[in-house]
């Protein structure tokens, strides 16, 4: 294949995008605002710092369907390790270890028990989503004034911090998937799981390594939610996992593992995010909004798989 | 060997002036092919010779660029995936190498998979197992119709999947390869049926790069280089190295048989190793420097010793020593820090990940090497693949092609390779030379000779009696799970190998 037809996936989205962007900017009043824009990268953030572990996850031929109730369950204990006067640095310390435990199980279920991963996360889901819940009585947990929380969602230089967080967290990911043996590993554990066992890699490690990520990301998440919402919600957060995962495979990422781009996700975040953002502001009927966002991720992923096909059928 | 079939016999499928061209090659130039009622045309080439493509269009999979195929008398005409139907209609049918058969179902849903007889979306059992017992019996197996297919041997699978094709009046079968994993004696039930299915007045189509099953069920072979045909011939007084010769076109050369080294210290020493079922009692020793072969039937328990070595299966007793010391609790990377290296069998499922690049599958057996601080070096990674490229003679364009875009023979040097960037003392190769062309057969022997000269010490696993007096310093042979004998060169010999392995397997 050319160099080109290498990275169609990725111009095919990158025109997808300015397509979004012409019919919005032409019917969404406000939408090419500055003020629209910058909420745009927020909402991005929300979905992408997940959506790059998921990437790993993805590509390496497992799921993980914890995101929204790993997310909402951090954010609440945040909150209640900083109502018990826990320091805010040594809290997020706290939360960020949290993560990566709690995404351990997952992967310790998945590569030391093949426990599915989806049955292993969906267990995770439910389970996260009932203990926040019971903590709280679904009730917020506020923290009232906090200095460090609040510079979290205070813009610097008119950029959101949740999207210069979400892009320092893509280039760390971009360059682990392409430059580093774990990166790589991923690729081929997920390409043929049993050849790469057979060559040495530690297939097992590499499975625990993606859902720890996946953990520690969502505690990311998770302290920009607190940030946003000045409270640890229990409720919050809820169906960001469908957004990460269609976000990822809208992308490019093949659920079937082994082919997929920490380019293309971001290219994918941003697609899902401009359509809710734009949706919105059109005024459409709340409950319409899902639907056209349901046929519009089906659609872009149907658009993938034929031109991968087409690919395909040209190398015969 | 079958006599010739008569030239007034119907003409079944015709190509004439053929050429299909994929980006960049030229896959089939200006082919004409016949083939009548109750031929057994064999289908001779190398990898890339333009078979598949051949059979491609044959079976309306493809449209040639330029060219008709005519079937039964009726152009094809149809396009996209209704040509291929369209073949079908007219009885063309395949089996392919890779078995497509549903595991966890009956040999007789499998054979009628998604056709069952009945009515109304119910499935008329009586006449499922008639039917299958109607399909089976015409190729003479005795294969019990209910018994889920995860229950048969790979010889059985095969068969089944021959039995498929036959509902429905075919008038043309193809035959891809469908000995290429199996042992002779397991080979010999699937040439019994293609003899039966030919004798029925059906056309066949048969690829293989086995010569002593070409002479006894074809009567006629055609031979494919470099996307032409070259040659078709009657296999009744044809000489095996003239078509050798045609095959190969000009590069066609003899290996000379091994002579054995001075061998170095011992590496490698196992005791009584057993593996519940399969693996009773087997002791050997490897030096360095020494190829040593194992043989025996399919199923003889030879991928078994390999994998209780490298710790990947458990061993139930026996004890296995690397350089004078017990090694025990053995896993993978324990082995592959000890200096061994292991490529398995089936190179599809286990040795190769198909969506990365030649670079990525050389060196995932060592990243270190080209890692520096933690970060890959895209440099490194090239250069360390082109060495290996070059040491094996491995045909790629570039160090970062799809290793998927390559043949057979390159593909499995690649798996051999990586061992060769991570530096292994002990080479543990299971079936190298399997569903690999003639040339890349011989290349892989020279490698693995070259290797041992450097010190290296192989444990190379065959069930190609042929090639291992063109390889190894001694054989064993194994049979019913114990090693039946034992032979070093110069003084290996084929027949004493067959004779061997078959020995007592009449009982």
């Amino acid at each position: 294949m050319s160099r080109l037809g290498k990275h169609m996936n990725e111009l095919s989205l990158f025109a997808a995008i300015v397509l979004l962007y012409i019919i919005f900017g032409l019917t969404a009043d406000g939408f090419l605002s500055f003020y629209n824009q910058t909420n745009i990268l927020r909402d991005a953030a929300t979905i992408g710092i997940a959506a790059w572990a998921a990437t790993l996850i993805i590509i390496a031929g497992d799921i993980d369907v914890s995101t929204g109730p790993m997310v909402a369950f951090i954010s609440v204990i945040l909150a209640y390790l900083i109502q018990w006067g826990v320091p805010t640095v040594g809290a997020f310390v706290l939360a960020i270890v949290l993560g990566g435990l709690l995404g351990s199980i997952a992967g310790v279920l998945r590569a030391y028990f093949d426990v599915p991963s989806f049955v292993a996360t969906l267990g995770l889901w439910s389970a996260l989503r009932g203990l926040s819940l019971y903590f709280t009585d679904a009730l917020p947990v506020s923290i009232g004034r906090n200095d460090i929380v609040d510079m979290l969602d205070r813009p610097i230089f008119g950029l959101p911090p949740a999207a210069i967080i979400m892009i320092v967290l893509f280039a760390v990911f971009w360059f682990v998937s392409k430059r580093t043996a774990f990166g790589r590993s991923v690729f081929a554990v997920g390409g043929n799981a049993q050849a790469a066992f057979l060559s040495g890699i530690n297939v097992r490690r590499i499975r625990v390594t993606i859902f720890v990520l996946a953990g520690m990301m969502a505690a990311i998440s998770g302290m920009l939610l607190l940030a946003r919402l000045g409270s640890g919600n229990a409720t919050a957060a809820s169906g960001l996992e469908f957004d990460v995962i269609a976000a990822v495979v809208v992308g490019g990422t093949a659920l079937s593992g082994g082919r997929g781009s920490m380019l293309g996700t971001l290219l994918g975040v941003l697609v899902i995010t401009l359509i809710g953002n734009g949706l919105i502001l059109l005024g459409i009927n709340a409950f319409i909004q899902e639907v056209v966002r349901g046929i519009i991720i089906v659609a872009a992923v149907l658009a993938n798989i034929y031109a991968i096909k087409r690919g395909a059928a040209k190398k015969g | 060997m079958k006599h010739p079939i008569p030239k007034d016999r119907p003409v079944i499928a015709r190509l004439e002036g053929c050429t299909k061209r994929y980006p960049g090659v030229l896959a089939l130039d200006s082919a004409d092919f016949e083939l009548r009622e109750g031929q057994v045309r064999a289908l001779l080439g190398k990898n890339g010779a333009g078979k598949s493509t051949l059979i491609r269009l044959l079976t309306g999979a493809e449209e040639p660029d330029t060219g008709t195929v005519t079937i039964d008398d009726t152009p094809l005409s149809a396009s996209g995936a209704q040509r291929a139907a369209e073949a079908y209609g007219h009885g063309v049918r395949v089996v392919y190498q890779e078995l497509s058969l549903v595991p966890d179902m009956s040999v007789a849903e499998n054979l009628f998979l998604g056709r069952w007889p009945g009515r109304g979306g119910m499935i008329d059992m009586t006449a499922l197992h008639q039917e299958a017992r109607e399909a089976l019996d015409s190729l003479g197996l005795d294969i019990d119709p209910d018994q889920p297919v995860s229950s048969l041997s790979p010889a059985e699978r095969q068969l089944v999947e021959i039995a498929r094709v036959l509902p429905g009046k075919p008038r043309m079968v193809i035959l891809d390869e469908p000995t290429s994993s199996l042992a002779d004696a397991e080979a010999r039930k699937v040439l019994a049926a293609v003899d039966r299915i030919s004798a029925a007045g059906i056309a066949v189509v048969y690829v293989s790069h086995r010569m002593n099953e070409i002479r006894q069920i074809a009567d006629s072979v055609t031979v494919m280089r470099d996307g032409r045909i070259i040659e078709t011939v009657d296999v009744e007084g044809a000489d095996t190295q003239e078509i050798v010769r045609l095959m190969l076109g000009a590069s066609g050369k003899e290996h000379a048989a091994v002579v054995p080294a001075q061998p170095g210290p011992e590496i490698l020493r196992v005791d009584a190793l057993s593996v519940h079922p399969k693996i009773a009692d087997v002791s050997f020793s490897l030096r360095a420097g020494q190829v040593l072969g194992i043989a025996g039937l399919l199923g003889s328990g030879r991928t078994e010793i390999l994998e209780a070595i490298m710790g990947v299966r458990p061993a139930s007793g026996g004890s296995v020593s690397v350089d004078g010391k017990p090694i025990s609790g053995r896993h993978f990377r324990k082995m592959k820090g000890l200096g061994f290296g292991f490529t398995p069998e089936s190179r599809k499922d286990a040795g190769i990940v198909p969506l990365l690049g030649v670079d990525e599958n050389t060196i995932a057996t060592d990243w270190s090497s080209v890692t520096r601080s933690g970060v890959l070096q895209p440099g490194l990674i090239a250069e360390a693949t082109r060495r290996v490229i070059e040491r094996l003679h491995v045909k790629t364009a570039r160090t970062d092609s799809a290793i998927s875009t390559l043949s057979g023979g390159n593909q499995q040097k690649v798996v051999i390779g990586r061992w060769v960037h991570a530096g292994s003392r002990v080479l543990l190769l299971d079936e190298p030379t399997r569903g690999v062309d003639v040339e890349a057969k011989a290349q892989i022997y020279q490698i693995v000779r070259e290797l041992a000269a450097e010190g290296k010490a192989v444990l190379f696993v065959s069930s190609e009696i042929e090639e291992l007096p063109l390889v190894c310093d001694r054989v064993l042979v194994l049979r019913e799970g114990r090693i039946a004998e034992e032979m070093a060169a110069p003084d290996i010999h084929q027949d004493a190998i067959f004779a061997a392995c078959l020995a007592s397997d009449a009982a």
